[in-house]
């Protein structure tokens, strides 16, 4: 058995001329065989696309993608700056894979944008090929790994770190990559490094991300009669959103927001927004918003007909926040700015040092890393109320006499910034004691002498 | 506390006389504590219809994680008693505030039953003046502020008997 195991590893990080399997012992796990390579990649990779900020690129790209599904409907967004098309299952179509690789080229040159293109039986090739800007194209799988040899490493897109750690190794190019030791470098880079490897050699099946045709969900369904009431509606709107939620799953894509129309005989449409906290598919997530929505609605005339809507199709992006089913309901009955998160900022002056946040969950979790950093002044005492506004402590306006009925406990602590952007403050704060009993965040204006209530020790 | 620390799936309510009495510091900790697991996912806190701005720098000084923090504004109460429920059988959070001015008997026994059934914190803050009235809540705690120290008084708790702490001057 143990020989058996290592027989197999053996194999598994066998390199560019892998020795004959010797026939496996019977007790073996059989090994799986490669996958078939049927496919044929197209890459192309639009070096402009750099230069455009963050969130245009990606709908450049989606509009890109739209105009690349004339030729298969296989697309794939490779963000930020390529697109993969599956070829194969269109040459019946389009002719001889060179015919089609040159008609695919022609249209981002009608198009005006400028592409980097290759053709390859693995996506990840394809790829590697056309952001080295070698146009060519290859069919036969078996010569891959001679064609990428003379690649620079650049090509891959790896993480700086691990190309920095290849550098230091002495190696430049695919190629040289390509013949160190698989153990080493599973153990330098990692297993991911590895499938990655095998999967652009066309040995390995291509962790590609799911396929996305950009295009927009538009679901639409008459009624035999006319309904007058929210119940039947909820029930008869039901197919709709299952075949909206299957035509989702079928594309494995999802949703941020959908709009759904109800059509009257006299009166224009009503028209009702359906947001949830990140791209979605879900059948339940749906539901919930939907139900919820609905049950806020007030009919203004019998519905004929209804449609669901949406935006362009967004790719699933597989981890999603446990809380985002409770954030939508929440949203879908409250309102969107009622449900908000709240984030600290590095700021001296109190009422700036925070701020709300909508986004929520956390998907911008890695963003909002600043909020663990403790900022200046986590010595001093916070209160957990702030006022919106800091509250002048005599009724007079002129807020000059502070003993009245609360003492100070704590303080000075001299808060002096912002004169740079003519928002400047200087105050002393202190924690003061109101007789009553409640802790006081208060200041004195340097300047008026003035005191403000600006917080509240809750 | 009977036991030791908060009881967790239970409702607690706790009346105050005034805000700023230290009501929100009693459970910090613990909610700090709650997040820092190391159990994995972080818990979400979700605050319904606080008094005032929930201030991050204060609440991040803490130790409370505002990745997982969420603050509900709901205009009335009985959308904010639906927010509590929702939150506390949504089954993501360690703990629900609820800031409540009103009485309304069936609704409170639905958010005990929630909490119950969760094992989130749902915790209820109310006006001094609901003292006399009854509560389904597990504990309820009346805060005052009394000559030199805030004074706890435990009105109702289960497996434990009611009683007066002395919070000190803080």
């Amino acid at each position: 058995m143990v020989r058996a195991k290592q027989s197999r590893t053996a194999d598994l990080f066998a390199q560019e001329a892998p020795p004959p399997v010797p026939p496996p012992p019977v007790q073996a796990p059989p090994v799986p065989a490669p996958p078939r390579l049927r496919s044929l990649w197209y890459a192309a990779v639009f070096p402009g696309m750099h230069e455009v900020p963050e969130p245009e690129a990606l709908s450049h790209l989606q509009r890109l993608a739209r105009h690349a599904q004339r030729f298969t409907s296989l697309v794939s967004l490779e963000p930020p700056a390529a697109l993969l098309l599956e070829i194969r299952g269109s040459l019946r179509l389009f002719g001889p894979p060179a015919a089609l690789h040159a008609r695919i080229d022609a249209g981002w040159e009608a198009l005006g944008v400028r592409a980097q293109s290759a053709a390859a039986p693995s996506p990840l090739a394809a790829l590697w090929l056309a952001r080295a800007g070698e146009r060519t194209l290859i069919e036969d799988a078996a010569t891959l790994a001679g064609r990428l040899a003379g690649l620079p490493l650049a090509c891959m897109a790896w993480d700086p770190k691990r190309l920095a750690l290849l550098r230091a190794l002495g190696v430049r190019r695919v190629g040289e990559l390509l013949r160190l030791p698989r153990a080493g470098l599973a153990r330098r880079l990692g297993p991911a490094a590895l499938l990655e490897i095998d999967a652009a050699l066309g040995r390995a099946p291509s962790p590609r991300r799911a396929f996305v045709a950009c295009e927009r969900l538009r679901e639409r369904c008459d009624f035999e009669i006319e309904i007058v009431e929210v119940g039947a509606l909820e029930r008869a709107l039901e197919p709709l959103i299952e075949r909206c939620v299957s035509h989702l799953r079928a594309r494995q894509a999802g949703v941020q927001a959908l709009e759904l129309r109800l059509r009257h005989r006299a009166l224009p449409s009503t028209r009702l927004h359906l947001g949830f906290a990140g791209v979605t598919g879900d059948r339940r997530r749906l539901w919930g918003v939907f139900t919820e929505r609905l049950s806020r609605l007030a009919l203004v005339a019998p519905v004929r007909a209804a449609a669901l809507l949406s935006g362009p199709l967004q790719i699933l992006s597989g981890g999603c926040d446990e809380a985002a089913p409770l954030i939508e309901r929440l949203r879908a009955r409250l309102g969107e700015s009622a449900v908000y998160g709240i984030r600290r900022i590095a700021e001296h002056r109190p009422e700036a040092a925070w701020r709300r946040v909508q986004e929520l969950p956390g998907r911008f979790a890695a963003a909002a890393a600043a909020d663990t950093v403790p900022a200046d002044g986590d010595r001093v005492p916070r209160p957990v109320w702030l006022l919106r506004e800091p509250l002048c402590l005599a009724a007079d306006g002129t807020g000059t006499s502070p003993r009245d009925g609360w003492r100070l406990e704590q303080g000075p602590e001299r808060i002096e910034s912002g004169w740079w952007d003519g928002m400047g403050i200087a105050r002393d704060y202190y924690v003061a004691r109101h007789a009553e009993g409640a802790r006081l965040w208060v200041f004195q204006e340097r300047r008026s002498k003035h005191w403000y209530l600006h917080g509240v020790f809750a | 506390m009977p036991g030791g620390g908060w009881p967790t799936a239970s409702l607690i309510e706790v009346l105050i006389g005034d805000n700023g009495l230290g009501e929100v510091q009693l459970f910090l900790p613990a909610l700090a504590a709650r997040q820092q697991a190391p159990s994995g996912e972080v818990p979400w806190l979700v605050w319904i219809a606080p008094p005032h701005e929930p201030y991050a720098p204060a609440l991040a000084q803490q130790g409370i994680d505002l990745r997982r923090f969420l603050v509900v504004r709901p205009v009335s109460a009985t959308e904010a008693l639906w927010a509590a429920e929702q939150a506390l059988n949504s089954g993501v959070c360690a703990a629900v505030f609820l800031w409540l001015k009103g009485t309304d008997d069936r609704w409170l026994r639905r958010l005990k039953l929630a909490a119950e059934a969760s094992g989130a914190l749902g915790v209820l803050f109310r006006p001094e003046s609901h003292r006399f009235e009854s509560s389904p809540a597990n504990l309820r705690l009346l805060m005052t502020r009394g000559e030199h120290a805030v004074h706890l008084e435990l009105l109702k708790v289960r497996g434990g008997r009611p009683g007066f702490v002395d919070l000190g001057p803080g």
